[in-house]
């Protein structure tokens, strides 16, 4: 019986409530379980911690550009089967001319087309009760591979490669899958149809704080306040590229190398902010307020 | 039950269907709907597939659960303080608590929403809540006897939970009986619901003194934020290209990238790993990923009715070119087409082109002529409709894309004419959407 408790997060990991929420009733309601948000708003630690926290299997898939239904899934190995198979031959070969050792297919027959069959970690996941799937990036893939899914993901059921085999798995039995895209193309509606779907929105700054804490514990309250604010007045100036949490924490990991007062002078001076501005244009865009004189800028900032 | 829902969430945009019915039902098997907020988050996650349709779809469940109708330009507060639901609510509320007459009436409407949205979670926070009170209550030894109480606790709480619904609910209610009939199991929700006799959930029951946040995160404040942020809310896609909308243009402006994923036979690889594997020959693929967008922008920059919408073109179809790595091609007329056309702005002759060039060029490219086609008629001569005929015979796949409203076509004499010869859409997201897609219909 697959966990179907309701997890809120675990020591290092805080959860969103709607986001738990979202996942519980994935998990109730054996379906995937969609993520979509802004780059490094945490999509891909839910699944992560969740099986770190429960001591549950982890089968990833990281999508790609290049990604098929048969990485994902299962392929049969053909090369290999196609060595065994001569070297059927070459032993009734070596049987005729008297040598007694033979060639090893290490265990495998080739009447046995399971043996060929390398499982991936969707087939995996399916053959292990209980246990975490995550798709990661699902939009870099091709436009067919969602698709794709629909049958397995509907039924519960792959169907091996030439050997025929069906993995199945249950409702009860069925692993948490979790599914992230950043939405940089449409998934199509059937596959979203079938999926569990939740939206992270920006976390407001007061959650910023307690994620920064989970992240950073030891560090200065003060020198952590400072820079969120700082941060979220960034947020705000409609720039090209928004930072995101993964930013602000590497920034925050930056300025902690300093001494704490030596550390708020560079944050006032927005140093080492090229954690945060990730393209040429905002760049220069700040670069230019800096140089207008800081205050005033930040004070535009501000009130903007 | 709730046969009108897909109906009327469907009124509002949203994807709702049989499927969602049967979902919903299952959630309610699972025992994971309780309380009107549970339905909330239910139907969320199940209809929701984009954050722009989270604003539609609060106001759908707003309408369909609670009667309260939002009237364009009016904002929530007003709505609620209109709907039958939340005056009943109110006089029992107030009846009960009667303090809370002296409050304004904005935070009594917050309370009824954070109510309404109160989800079996948040109630599971504020039995957690009263259960570690519990704990330090001498009276219960028996840790056994302990758990039964906390249970019972739960299910108290529950079922008063459940009292906002006098809005009516007769139907949820009917369908709340029928899962509790066939529901023997004690704790898995669904009875939970029937029982109501219209009091508040906490407040009397010390529960929310033992210091849990009613209503968690504060349901209410979250509906409102979702209802009154247009980031949860669908672009226009018939409003012409603007800043705000040029982005769901781009995402159907993609629908002309030809992509195409197979798997090739390399030869040479094959070759090569065969002579090391001594003569065994095994096919060896490789994966061709393609994408191909060839296209061709013919715009009308002639005359001020043009001038706004030539820039915001430009913009559009530069983003798709940085974005993607093809071909775009841009040429420039001046009301209609001769025997040249330009490839810069300003229409200069030096860097004109004949037509008989222009239509030399690869078939496959797609054409997008934006131009509001309207001009004098003596402007549209017989030449120049042979041209158009030509380009539309040369390219199959022509979409011609018009600024000006449809509704105005059909009053300018040239538009009629030039709108017989092409298929004319107007200049929105969404006239983009549908001629990328006729174009993606058409076959070489």
């Amino acid at each position: 019986m697959a966990d179907k408790t309701f997890w809120t997060g675990s020591e290092s990991y805080l959860c969103d409530p709607e986001l738990a929420q979202a996942f519980h009733m994935a998990r109730t309601l054996g379906m995937p379980l969609l993520i979509e948000g802004e780059p490094g708003t945490g999509k891909t630690e839910l699944p992560l911690q969740y099986s770190k926290n429960l001591n549950l299997d982890l089968f990833v898939y990281p999508v790609g550009s290049k990604s098929n239904v048969e990485q994902f899934v299962a392929k049969f190995d053909h090369v290999k089967y196609l060595r065994d198979s001569q070297i059927e031959v070459l032993n009734a070969q070596r049987e005729e001319k008297g040598l007694d050792s033979k060639l090893s297919t290490s265990g495998r027959s080739t009447d046995r087309l399971d043996d060929y069959v390398l499982l991936g970690p969707a087939a995996q996941a399916f053959s292990a009760p209980n246990s975490v799937l995550l798709i990661d990036e699902i939009d870099k893939a091709p436009r067919e591979f969602p698709n794709d899914l629909l049958y397995a993901l509907s039924h519960r059921k792959f169907v091996m490669p030439e050997s025929g085999k069906i993995v199945e798995t249950n409702e009860d039995e069925m692993p948490a899958i979790v599914i992230t895209s950043n939405r940089e193309q449409e998934l199509p509606t059937a596959f979203k149809g079938r999926c569990v779907y939740h939206y992270i929105k920006f976390p407001e700054p007061e959650t910023m704080g307690k994620i920064v804490n989970k992240h950073y514990p030891e560090a200065d309250k003060e020198t952590v306040d400072v820079c969120i604010n700082l941060f979220y007045h960034l947020r705000r100036l409609n720039l090209e590229r928004a930072p995101s949490t993964r930013e602000l924490l590497n920034w925050l990991k930056y300025v902690q190398t300093f001494a704490k007062g030596e550390a708020l002078e560079k944050i006032n001076k927005l140093e080492g902010v090229g954690a945060l501005i990730k393209t040429q244009a905002d760049m220069e865009y700040i670069q230019k307020g800096i140089n207008e004189g800081l205050d005033s800028f930040l004070r535009k900032v501000r009130y903007n | 039950m709730f046969q009108s829902l897909p109906e009327k969430f469907k009124e509002y945009g949203l994807p709702a269907d049989v499927r969602t019915l049967l979902l919903l039902r299952k959630a309610m098997e699972k025992g994971l709907i309780n309380t009107l907020g549970d339905v909330y988050l239910v139907l969320k996650n199940i209809i929701v597939k984009d954050p722009k349709m989270y604003g539609p779809y609060t106001r759908a469940y707003y309408e369909y659960f609670l009667n309260i109708m939002m009237e364009p330009g009016e904002n929530l507060n007003t709505a609620v303080l209109r709907s039958i639901g939340f005056k009943k609510w109110r006089e029992k509320f107030v009846d009960r608590h009667p303090e809370w007459d002296e409050k304004p009436i904005e935070e009594l409407i917050d309370r009824y929403l954070d109510e309404v949205h109160l989800t079996s979670y948040d109630i599971k926070n504020i039995i957690d809540g009263q259960t570690i009170i519990d704990k330090d209550n001498l009276e219960l030894e028996d840790k056994a006897n302990q758990e039964a109480q906390s249970d019972e606790l739960r299910e108290n709480l529950l079922d008063k939970a459940a009292d906002y619904s006098n809005i009516d609910m007769d139907e949820i209610l009917k369908r709340m009986e029928e899962v509790a009939k066939r529901q023997k199991e004690k704790h898995s929700g669904g009875s939970h619901w029937i029982g109501t006799d219209g009091i508040s959930p906490y407040g009397h029951n010390g529960a929310a003194n033992g210091g849990v946040r009613i209503g968690g995160a504060g349901g209410g404040k979250m509906a409102r934020k979702v209802i009154g942020n247009p980031q949860f809310y669908p672009v226009d896609v018939d409003a012409r290209i603007k800043d705000d909308n040029v982005d769901a243009a781009l995402s159907y402006l993609k629908g002309a990238l030809e992509e195409s994923a197979e798997s090739k036979l390399d030869v040479e690889n094959t070759i090569k790993k065969g002579l090391k594997r001594g003569g065994l020959f095994l096919p060896e693929m490789e994966d061709v990923i393609s994408e191909k967008m060839q296209i061709i922008l013919l715009i009308d920059n002639g005359g001020y009715s043009m001038s706004p919408y030539i820039g915001r073109v430009m913009e559009l179809f530069k983003k798709m070119k940085t974005r993607f790595s093809h071909d775009l091609e841009v040429f420039y007329f001046h009301n209609s087409i001769y025997d040249l056309i330009y490839t810069d702005a300003r229409r200069s002759r030096k860097k004109a082109m004949t037509m008989d060039r222009f239509l030399a060029l690869d078939p496959n490219y797609k054409v997008f002529i934006v131009g509001d086609a309207a001009m004098a008629p003596y402007e549209l001569t017989r030449d120049s409709i042979y041209q158009w005929i030509s380009i539309k015979d040369k390219f199959p796949k022509t979409a011609w894309l018009n600024p000006e409203r449809e509704a105005n076509w059909n009053y300018v004499q040239t538009t009629v004419y030039l709108s017989k010869i092409f298929d004319m859409y107007p200049l929105t997201p969404r006239g983009i959407e549908k001629a990328v897609l006729a174009m993606n219909k058409k076959k070489n």
